[in-house]
């Protein structure tokens, strides 16, 4: 008896907290719709593409050496950029977090910059900074490490734009944290990196694998940045997104697309990744990711 | 005697810092210096002769109006998709929950080559449009399909955890006492989720104001019409007019800051009015 009342008045009346049934059917498709057309068929559109022509056109376009020396090129950034990235994030982390300073609120703003940069901004400003004609850019050249139009300034621009992620991602958790396990270990005569590495590092692994991830997408396929310091230059300066760029103009697709394609697979592991983290380890992640 | 930092046994204080501010200096300060040093060696009067040339305010006034309407659109849409993904159970939510963040894992040239083909006239959504005499690619609207796409998740990644954490109980006190769902929604639920949805809208906002990679493709960057000021940057820099750059960029710089300091004080301001009630 007490269980067929609730379902009885569960179908009459709708609790007051929820939209009627109608607005609710009419927003998930509204919002399905958008999301069709704005997010999934432009990522089906960049594997039918490539596809047009066939498997073997595809992978045949990717064995041409301009594209390879582009995937090269690409991994070669990423390779020296996120880790750069992930050291200063966490030592951004550590000061911000287990310390009180003076100007600590500057330092997280000024950490958080790059966003509010415009990637072809950063581009400028490495190029008026590190440029063949600018003061320090030329004695560089003269010294034969040019930065601008090679892998320095790629990497250089790379990080610019990559820089907030793990910074981020790290700072809110450490702080949550706390100090006391750290001073534990401290107390009990650990040394400082003994710590660092038994103590901070296992704590914060997840949330640093998550910074990473993200900064690791981003530094593959950052484009604006690039695109103004690399100088483009054919089988040397020129990444995955920029020959992307080069082979669209050109009209050949297949060739761009096949490119994009590996991209948009890289994303889609990114993306997968990134929800197994946030499922499976939410308690140690910042508090923004965890649903 | 007031010292820098608190005296603590932690070590590692000048190691951290030291390692931070030197890699913090080198990529961001720095080149941001030169950058400020160049309008500086200009002064405001320089900057605006440059910056007052029909073709780089047509493209100033274009990137920024755009960005605007992007963000606008992303700030409603986002505050929607955060309420139905928390609030409504249907098949495929937690794969839609997944995919909102796919503009920020896909790279923009990649989004870009994409959505030019789906947009032309010869492609789906394009051919469908030119039908009703609906020109997208190569106009500003593909320039605002481009920005709403790279801004799309911002506002649905702040808000989403706060619309989790309203207790429903506030919900049922309105409706007991007498407030219909809408005004519940309007008045009770929006307010707590303003502080949140403002700090997605600035973040989205400046992501559109200086997105490139995504938009050039589909723009057609015809001059005074379809050219974003990024675009003009980058053709500056190709024509070796470093000057004629660095003066679109630091008008960029301050509008971006300007805006989102507004946007800041709102924020400060919608955050005290909730404390208050």
């Amino acid at each position: 008896m007490s269980s067929a009342y609730p379902t009885l008045t569960a179908r009459r009346f709708r609790p007051v907290t929820q939209e009627a049934p109608l607005v609710r059917v009419a927003l998930i498709a509204f919002v399905i719709l958008v999301l069709v057309v704005l997010l999934f068929a432009p990522l089906i559109a960049v594997f039918v593409e490539a596809l047009a022509k066939g498997w073997l056109a595809a992978i045949e376009s990717l064995a041409h050496p301009d594209a390879r020396s582009a995937i090269w090129l690409t991994l070669t950034v990423a390779a020296i950029s996120v880790p750069l990235n992930a050291v200063f994030g966490i030592a951004a982390a550590w000061a911000i977090a287990k310390f009180d300073f003076r100007g600590k609120a500057l330092l997280i703003t000024l950490i958080d910059l790059p966003f509010s940069v415009s990637p072809v901004v950063a581009g400028l400003c490495m190029v008026l900074l590190f440029g063949a004609n600018s003061l320090m850019g030329g004695w560089l050249v003269a010294q034969g490490f040019p930065i601008v139009f090679a892998l320095p300034g790629i990497v250089l621009a790379t990080m610019f734009v990559t820089f907030p992620f793990v910074a981020r991602e790290l700072i809110p958790v450490m702080i949550e944290q706390g100090r006391a396990e750290e001073e534990a270990a401290l107390t009990l005569g650990a040394s400082g990196w003994r710590t660092f590495l038994t103590v901070t590092l296992p704590n914060i692994r997840w949330a640093l694998l998550y910074g990473v991830l993200l900064c690791n997408a981003r530094a593959m396929g950052e484009f604006g940045a690039v695109a103004v310091v690399s100088g483009k230059i054919r089988g040397q300066t020129a990444t995955m997104p920029i020959t992307i760029e080069m082979l669209y103009n050109e009209y050949l697709s297949v060739a761009a697309f096949s490119l994009a394609a590996v991209l948009a697979g890289l994303a889609l592991v990114t993306l997968t990744l990134k929800t197994l983290l946030e499922w499976r380890h939410a308690d140690q992640l910042a508090a923004t990711h965890r649903h | 005697m007031t010292t820098f930092v608190h005296r603590s046994p932690m070590p590692g204080f000048g190691l951290s810092l030291g390692i931070t501010l030197s890699v913090l200096s080198l990529v961001v300060l720095l080149p941001i210096g030169a950058l400020l040093l160049k309008g500086a060696a200009f002064g405001p009067a320089g900057i605006w002769s440059v910056v007052s040339t029909e073709r780089s305010l047509a493209a100033l006034f274009l990137s920024f109006r755009l960005a605007l309407f992007a963000a606008l659109f992303n700030l409603v849409f986002g505050v929607l998709l955060a309420w139905v993904l928390v609030r409504y159970d249907f098949p495929g939510r937690r794969l839609i929950d997944a995919a909102v963040d796919l503009p920020f894992a896909l790279p923009t040239a990649v989004a870009g080559i994409a959505l030019t083909t789906l947009y032309a006239p010869t492609g789906i959504f394009g051919s469908l449009a030119k039908e009703v005499g609906w020109k997208i690619a190569y106009t500003q609207w593909g320039i605002l399909i481009a920005l709403i796409f790279v801004g799309l998740p911002f506002v649905t990644r702040t808000v989403q955890p706060v619309i989790e954490e309203i207790e429903r109980e506030v919900e049922e006190a309105s409706a007991t006492l007498g407030a219909n769902r809408a005004y519940t929604l309007r008045r009770v639920v929006l307010p707590t989720l303003t502080p949140a949805a403002l700090t997605g809208f600035a973040l989205s906002l400046a992501r559109a104001v200086g997105e490139y990679g995504s938009v050039i493709f589909i723009a057609g960057n015809i001059p005074l019409k379809t050219e974003i000021a990024p675009l003009l940057i980058v053709i500056r820099l190709e024509e070796f007019d470093y000057d004629g750059a660095a003066a679109i960029g630091i008008a960029m710089l301050v509008i971006s800051f300007a805006m989102l300091l507004a946007i800041n004080i709102i924020q400060v301001w919608s955050r005290r009015r909730i404390s208050h009630v």
